[in-house]
């Protein structure tokens, strides 16, 4: 018999609940995704069963996390769907078809700043005019700059003519829902995702091993690294950073570089992982990022799915109508793409800051490359390792410092932490600390170690769970998930880029 | 085929020796050819054929044959 209490209490995980999505490392999503695999293995053969199935599924997963408003979701699948076959039927009107791309992506972005960027605009205003207009109640819906930047891709690839527009709004509508990857990505081009959709299942071995190591991996840098060295030091200084020194203001720098990539990273692992136990190969999203040797090279290793998009889609525009400027044309190219990639981290300053200063070091390297090859020859250490060494040590750095305007609450905030660092280091402070944190030193140790491990071993670590029988896979997976629960800070951390 | 005129603007922006260059070759896959070393190639081309290209046409090619194909039909 069941009492009310308990009934209620299932019938509430159905329901959505503000600010409590299924995320991928709580418990509610294991049991939803394990039941959801149940009826995915049992139904393998059909295709029609299992695109309908992940579509109620992906729908389910993002009422869970947004209310009513997963009909965004629909709406945003049906307009882009016809808004393709539109562009793609407009033939050879090439008047027409621009008209119709430009009124597409006019009401894409046009939903997404009404969402995000309304009240930060409200505000600029404000400011501008000293006037006083109230901020509107408007609810953000997660994932929205995500889903919004994949059917956009969509659009103008069907413009471009890299692909046909999609005949099935059935599949269409999968691709845009997909829920492994709606909420923070990767951002999946439809040339590459749509074909698979359309194939019979098949899921090759090393997709599970590949699968379960992701899985494993990403929850470890979500849970155990980001959340315990979050909650436990890197937040409590990034909230106040006055009340600390210079020396753990220094730390919480080296940490939050580390959070935000275990943060992030961690969650496109894991939802690359999962897509894989389905039989869907999503785009790889990050890739050692620190082990780059300028920013450009970083943010080829970053969120590679949304720097690639910003290539194809702003920066290959910009940078051709600029062409006649050369290199004055690249820069401007790269200033405006990455303003625009800053406030698409986020409605406020400090991102738009932090966005032009990542395209600002870009430009500067773009106008110096050729003196500095020559100052390198001249030294005679062009190539060189020692070369390398430096260049990966002063990238990583520029980027830390970049970071903190990323993390902080605010321009003010972030210039006190530096202030700090400068002006109130209290290097003495520094035994005390590994006496009081010696658990967060040792993971942000450990951490960067892992993460400058060559990929030759992390493919052969994942090779090897590959080979192992499917019962000891799912044995590994199991005592990893166990490991997690037990490392599992008492608070959950939303996952940071999740405002976004 | 790529034509050897075609070919040899692209290697010498590229301060490239030699390099095969198919149809089916992509700008990413030729040494030295990145995102941002396209505008000079791209322009290098445009200065020996005397063609201006619309930015269009230029953000559809897909590879090096593309681009022949796009010069052949600005050039006759």
């Amino acid at each position: 018999m069941f009492s009310n209490i308990d009934l209620e209490k299932l019938l509430s995980l159905f329901k959505y609940i503000p600010d409590d999505p299924l995320l991928f490392s709580t418990a509610e999503f294991l049991f939803f995704f394990f039941a959801f695999l149940v009826f995915y293995a049992a139904f393998s053969k059909s295709r029609n069963f299992r695109v309908y199935l992940i579509i109620v599924f992906s729908l389910f997963f993002y009422y869970k996390a947004a209310g009513l408003y997963f009909l965004l979701l629909v709406f945003s699948s049906v307009f882009n769907f016809y808004a393709g076959k539109s562009i793609q039927s407009s033939g050879e009107s090439y008047l027409k078809k621009k008209m119709l791309l430009i009124a597409s992506v006019a009401v894409n972005i046009g939903v997404l700043f009404y969402f995000k960027y309304t009240n930060f605009f409200i505000d600029i205003v404000n400011h501008i005019k000293s006037s006083a207009i109230t901020p509107l109640d408007i609810f953000l819906p997660v994932g929205i700059s995500f889903f919004t930047f994949k059917a956009l891709s969509y659009v103008i690839d069907v413009y471009l003519e890299k692909m046909e527009a999609e005949k099935s709004f059935r599949d269409f509508l999968l691709y845009v829902s997909f829920f492994p990857n709606i909420l923070a990505g990767p951002i999946d081009r439809a040339p590459e995702f749509l074909p698979q959709v359309k194939q019979d299942l098949q899921i090759p071995e090393i997709y599970i091993g590949r699968g379960i190591f992701l899985i494993i991996s990403g929850l470890f840098k979500k849970v155990v690294i980001a959340d315990y060295i979050g909650v436990n030091f890197v937040d409590r200084i990034f909230e106040m950073p006055t009340r600390y020194t210079g020396v753990e203001n220094l730390l919480a720098v080296y940490g939050y570089a580390l959070k935000v990539y275990c943060d992030f990273s961690g969650y496109s692992d894991i939802a690359i992982g999962i897509a894989l136990l389905m039989g869907f190969k999503l785009m790889e999203n990050f890739n050692s990022p620190y082990q780059a040797s300028s920013i450009a090279e970083f943010w080829r290793r970053w969120h590679i799915s949304l720097s690639s998009w910003f290539l194809d889609y702003l920066f290959r525009p910009l940078q051709m109508k600029f062409r006649s400027l050369r290199t004055l044309g690249n820069a401007s190219a790269l200033i405006v793409t990455f303003l625009i990639c800053g406030l698409w981290h986020g409605a406020s300053y400090t991102f738009v800051l932090w966005g032009a200063v990542h395209g600002l070091m870009m430009a500067i390297a773009l106008f110096t490359k050729k003196p500095r090859q020559k100052f390198y020859e001249k030294l005679g250490i062009s190539n060189s390792k020692v070369l390398h060494a430096f260049q990966v040590f002063i990238t990583f750095h520029l980027i830390a410092v970049t970071w903190v305007l990323f993390g902080a609450a605010n321009f003010s905030a972030a210039m006190d932490m530096f202030s700090q660092i400068f002006s109130y280091f209290k290097g003495g402070v520094f035994p005390q600390f590994v006496q009081a944190y010696p658990v967060v030193l040792a993971l942000i140790i450990t951490g960067y170690i892992l993460h400058f491990v060559p990929k030759s071993v992390e493919l052969k670590v994942s090779e090897l769970i590959t080979r192992t029988p499917l019962p000891a896979k799912a044995f590994i997976l199991a005592v990893a998930i166990w490991v997690v629960a037990q490392a599992k800070s008492a608070d959950l951390q939303p996952f940071i880029y999740f405002q976004f | 085929m790529i034509s050897e005129r075609l070919k040899k603007t692209i290697l010498a922006v590229l301060n490239l020796e030699d390099y095969n260059i198919t149809r089916d070759t992509k700008a990413t896959e030729v040494p030295g050819w990145d995102s941002l070393n396209h505008i000079n190639v791209i322009l290098a081309v445009e200065k020996e054929y005397q063609v201006r290209f619309k930015n269009i046409e230029i953000l559809k090619l897909k590879n090096i044959g593309d681009l022949q194909n796009l010069v052949d039909s600005k050039v006759s």
